[in-house]
């Protein structure tokens, strides 16, 4: 703690010439078996008030605060800890501020795990924080496939879904069910390009053709361009693909149907969306699109129990980012339980190839490769407005990819364990 | 000497100034998180480069996310490929962040006043899209990770010891805005802000002092930027989007255009109240950062250290320096007329 | 060619919103030396009042792109009135760190009173469906805002042109030594041109709501490109603005089928050029250089 002591040492350490590394560390915790503090901290550093405000934001913290409290009911006086806190912090999509508040988080506050943080970027640098503290980090928000690719470490698992799984759900089957000549269209950055190279992968895996693919500006508020150039290709196209997200994908719709590709015999097929996003859009002018989903919540019994235990507390559905968080927020103090002590390192050896099945997560698995979690996900498709029976309710399932084959095989995913 | 010329630039005030300013410098990380401490100097020599253009040359630059963040970058890509000393790195940066300035200022200086300022922020769109594009070198939306913070195999991934070996380039830099202004090229450029018909008469090449100071004042903010980089060690399309230049004007523009001084104040305030912001649960980032903005320029334009100092009635033979620059008639000057 | 064709009526059509909006700015500018860094928040209000209005009062598209402009005119004049006008015998500077300030909270508003999410908007009824213009089909939607915004800029023209308060707006806008040499009274019209040039981005923000998502972003990232684009038309010259707003929209969507990757940074490469080789901009007169 005496700031005095670590001035000490520095000055030292530039007069000795590097001994601090040695010193620099400092003790983690107490030995096995104890809870550093008496109490777990969850963090939660998410986007509160930026563009993925509402697919994750405030209610993914409440969603962490239900697995919290959902805990505490189940194990009662047998709980490992009395004291569960959670805090939040909002990173405004800014990496800087993510891997600030959560060195901040780890160092001052004593946080055991953090969750969520939605963008790629401020995804990656968090992660690295949790390598360097050897602190546990589950993100949810971000779909980068570098979080378990080149750029994995022990400390950092990625819970839900990513660009692969998205790409594999919807290219293969879409492709498979006999749309086989395809126009992709992504946006011109780090997640559209590795969209677009997915999809492309995909469907040629299930026998299709990329016809063609084309970037388009980042943000962009006319894809005329786009729509005009699909009837022309030669062969025609029999699908379009659209990567766009948030505004631009409501760009992109607007547009497909003002251009009335759907009577020209394009169907649209979208990467990524929310349910937030088909709120904004309308059901009507999405009616029959595919997209691959990590879950959604009308998708059973059990689904739907946790959905209304959601909908009383926050007064809306949940996306499943929300679920996610649920989810890998109560698996990780279920770690702690049996591990009995919230050392970092006791609890992954807990989690570490860990096999389990919840409402979110179905035949899942944290895998050892590379700390993907491998479960279930869902081709949906929208319903037709006279289908929708409330707000939120606009997806049914067209098949479920078995957890094997939704995500990124480990071998191909580029990652080496520390 | 240094001490000689401190000395030379003003009174027993100026002294004290320096003499507090350093301490706070040395004590900020016992009293600040030491990463937001870092990011406070950062931020500092980020709005005092900014500051010799906007106060002092009377030219608002919208654009300089791109000299701080095209230097972040350059930065990292040194440290992550040549493992040298972090300092080699910053370096290297804040000379690609120069260069990078100089065909921009050459372009953007055919434009004075209010052109300026839009000119410059087109060119900052530019280098975004640019750095958005080439993924292989900046890795795109996902930024460029894992900048390691080497000095001579020291440990530094502690933020506290950090902030002790990024300082002393800090203070360099600030050091060298300071010698800037008060040399005597600093007192052409103040000329040129005050009457460039009048300065161009006596012989001086308006447009190459211009050009000049841009590039300097592009240096500073590389290295502000390269420092920031190390620290976070990432660097991301942030540093290089234009909200990241709308950051740094407010900071200059709270603190009081054209004093240093308060560019160091409005860059520690708007760090801190960002930070605040990200766990205060008050959703409003923008209506306090705009109504930041239009208060200060509606009500007290000298800023917090304009403002203060004139309370304090100090009334110096160079207090003229002190005046925020652009504050002048709208119709006289030759600025203007082109604006129109 | 019925591709390229089709690219330069694509773009035609975004031109149209870079050229009301382009020609507000102008007139702003010229009138009160003001660069309205509001402008792209005030398109955005625009189209979230067509949302509003047909939410609460049922007010059809067609009332909407009368009523939300002129409701913005009165906003934009009361703006004028309390703070802008505060800050104008100033350096200009002033006013545009006001009014970026005044972005920044405007679009924050909306974002809190609205979320994040995009707002529904549909075509009108009579709009549904496409054209056949000989060599391709278009959205009848896209063609009529083409048209509507042609109309607009001329008849802009026309008033500018010939009325007296035109030729008090034109002349301070284009020559603003001579007009005060002679001795009009410029004063009295501020306030109602900065009205004007406000409900003008109004006007373009409700002709975005049928095709564009709705969000409180939608005005951030497109006043930068409007300033590239009043840079190379000549920010003092309103026939320029209006003209490098379409020619920007063509050479953006011609760009976006052939080198997409480029097509982004297209604007801002000409601005470079222009400023390079005719620093007053293509339609902006030499002499009012320094």
């Amino acid at each position: 703690m005496s700031k005095m002591r670590k001035l000490g040492a520095l000055v030292t350490s530039f007069a000795v010439g590097g001994t601090l590394a040695a010193c620099g560390a400092g003790g983690p915790g107490e030995a096995g078996g104890a809870i550093t503090d008496d109490k777990i901290v969850l963090g939660v550093i998410t986007d509160l008030s930026g563009v993925y405000s509402e697919l994750a934001g405030e209610n993914a913290v409440e969603a962490v605060r239900m697995a919290v409290e959902d805990f505490q009911a189940k194990h009662g006086d047998d709980a490992v800890t009395d004291t569960i806190e959670v805090i939040s912090a909002d990173h405004q999509n800014q990496p800087e501020i993510a891997n600030t508040k959560a060195r901040e988080m780890y160092d001052r506050e004593g946080a055991d795990a953090i969750f969520d943080v939605p963008t790629s970027s401020a995804a990656l640098a968090v992660a690295g924080v949790a390598e360097q503290n050897q602190k546990l980090f589950f993100d949810i928000g971000a779909g980068t496939t570098e979080l378990t690719g080149a750029q994995c470490n022990p400390y950092t698992y990625h819970y839900g879904y990513d660009t692969y799984m998205l790409a594999q759900g919807t290219g293969t089957t879409v492709t498979e069910q006999g749309s086989e000549n395809w126009y992709i269209i992504y946006p011109d950055y780090a997640f559209g390009q590795d969209m677009n190279k997915s999809f492309v992968n995909a469907v040629e895996g299930a026998g299709g053709t990329v016809v063609q693919s084309d970037a388009t500006p980042f943000p962009n508020d006319n894809f005329s361009t786009f729509m005009t150039k699909a009837p022309g290709l030669d062969p025609k196209p029999d699908v379009l693909g659209t990567m766009q997200a948030g505004g631009d994908l409501v760009n992109v719709v607007k547009q497909y149907n003002e251009f009335g590709l759907r009577e020209k015999g394009i169907d649209l097929a979208v990467g990524l969306m929310f349910e937030t996003d088909i709120a904004s859009i309308g059901v009507e002018p999405l009616a029959g699109t595919l997209f691959t989903t990590a879950w959604f919540w009308n998708l059973d019994d059990r689904s739907r129990e946790w959905a209304d235990k959601f909908k009383e507390r926050t007064g809306s559905r949940p996306t499943f980012d929300h679920a996610a968080n649920y989810s890998a927020a109560t698996q990780y103090l279920e770690a702690v339980q049996r591990a009995e002590t919230d050392d970092a390192d006791a609890v992954n050896e807990e989690l570490n190839g860990l096999e389990f099945d919840d409402f979110f997560a179905r035949n899942a698995t944290l895998r050892e490769g590379d700390h993907n979690l491998e479960h279930d996900s869902y081709l949906v498709e929208v319903k037709q407005p006279d289908e929708v029976e409330e707000d939120f309710d606009f997806t049914k399932l067209v098949e479920t990819i078995p957890a094997a084959e939704a995500f990124m095989p480990v071998e191909d995913s580029g990652c080496e364990m520390g | 000497m240094i001490t000689a010329r401190l000395l030379q630039g003003g009174g027993a005030l100026r002294w004290t100034l320096l003499v507090v300013g350093l301490v706070v410098a040395l004590a900020l990380p016992w009293f600040v998180y030491p990463p937001i401490a870092t990011d406070m100097i950062a931020w500092a020599l980020f709005a005092v480069a900014l500051d010799l253009l906007l106060g002092y040359t009377g030219l608002l630059s919208f654009g300089h996310a791109a000299f701080w963040g095209s230097s972040a970058y350059a930065t990292g890509l040194v440290a992550i490929h040549t493992g040298m000393p972090f300092y080699v790195a910053v370096l290297a940066g804040a000379l690609v962040a120069a260069a990078l300035a100089v065909p921009i200022a050459y372009l953007s200086v055919r434009r004075t006043g209010i052109y300026f300022a839009m000119v410059t922020l087109a060119f900052a769109q530019l280098i975004y899209f640019v750095a958005n594009q080439w993924r292989s070198v900046t890795g795109g939306e996902n930024g460029l990770q894992g900048i390691p913070r080497n000095l001579f195999g020291l440990d530094l991934s502690d933020g506290f010891y950090f902030y002790y070996a990024a300082l002393p380039v800090i203070l360099l830099g600030l050091f060298a805005a300071w010698r800037i202004v008060h040399s005597p090229f600093g007192r052409v450029i103040i000329a040129i802000r005050e009457n460039p018909a009048r300065a161009r008469a006596l012989g001086y090449s308006v447009d190459r002092y211009k050009i000049l100071v841009f590039v300097l004042s592009a240096f500073l903010a590389g290295v502000a930027g390269g420092v920031y980089a190390i620290g976070h060690g990432f660097a991301s399309l942030q540093e290089v989007y234009w909200t990241t230049s709308g950051k740094v004007v407010v900071m200059t523009v709270l603190g009081g255009m054209g004093t240093l001084w308060g560019a160091v104040v409005g860059a520690g305030i708007i760090v801190q109240l960002e930070d605040y912001l990200a766990t205060a649960g008050i959703d409003a980032n923008g209506i306090v950062t705009g109504a930041i903005f239009a208060i200060t320029v509606l009500l007290f334009r000298k800023g917090i250290w304009g403002t203060v100092a004139q309370l304090l009635g100090r009334r110096r033979r160079d207090d003229r320096d002190a005046e925020p620059g652009p504050v002048r008639p709208a119709t006289t000057t030759e600025e203007h007329a082109d604006a129109r | 060619m019925d591709a390229l064709l089709q690219q330069i009526f694509t773009g035609l059509v975004s031109g149209s919103f870079y050229a009301l909006l382009a020609l507000g700015l102008s007139v702003i500018f010229g009138m009160l030396g003001v660069v309205n860094f509001a402008h792209g928040a005030f398109y955005m209000l625009g189209a979230f009042g067509a949302v509003t209005v047909l939410d609460t009062i049922g007010v059809s598209f067609w009332l909407a792109l009368v009523v939300v402009p002129l409701v913005l005119a009165v906003l934009g004049m009361v703006l004028e009135r309390t703070l802008v006008r505060r800050l104008t015998s100033l350096d200009p500077l002033y006013n545009f760190l006001l009014t970026f300030g005044l972005a920044l909270i405007l679009q924050d508003l909306v974002r809190l009173k609205y979320g994040v999410s995009s707002q529904p908007y549909s075509r009108p009824d009579l709009l549904q469906g496409s054209f056949n213009l000989g060599l391709f089909t278009y959205p009848r939607y896209q063609v009529f805002v083409l048209v509507f915004s042609i109309v607009v800029s001329v008849a802009v023209w026309l008033v500018l042109s010939h009325t007296r308060i035109g030729m008090i707006v034109r002349a301070s806008t284009e020559r603003p030594e001579l007009t005060s040499a002679l001795g009009v009274n410029v004063g009295r019209w501020v306030t109602p041109v900065f009205g004007f040039g406000v409900a003008l981005a109004g006007l373009a923000g409700v002709l975005a709501a049928p095709m564009r998502a709705v969000n409180s972003e939608m005005g951030g990232d497109l006043i930068i490109v409007i300033f590239a684009v009043v840079v190379i038309g000549g920010l003092g010259s309103v026939f320029g603005s209006v003209a490098a707003g379409y020619l920007i929209g063509m050479l953006t969507a011609v760009g976006n089928f052939y080198v997409p990757a480029l097509s982004q940074s297209l604007v801002f490469i000409l601005m470079a050029l222009v400023l390079l080789l005719r620093p007053a901009g293509l339609f902006g007169r030499e002499e009012s250089m320094s």
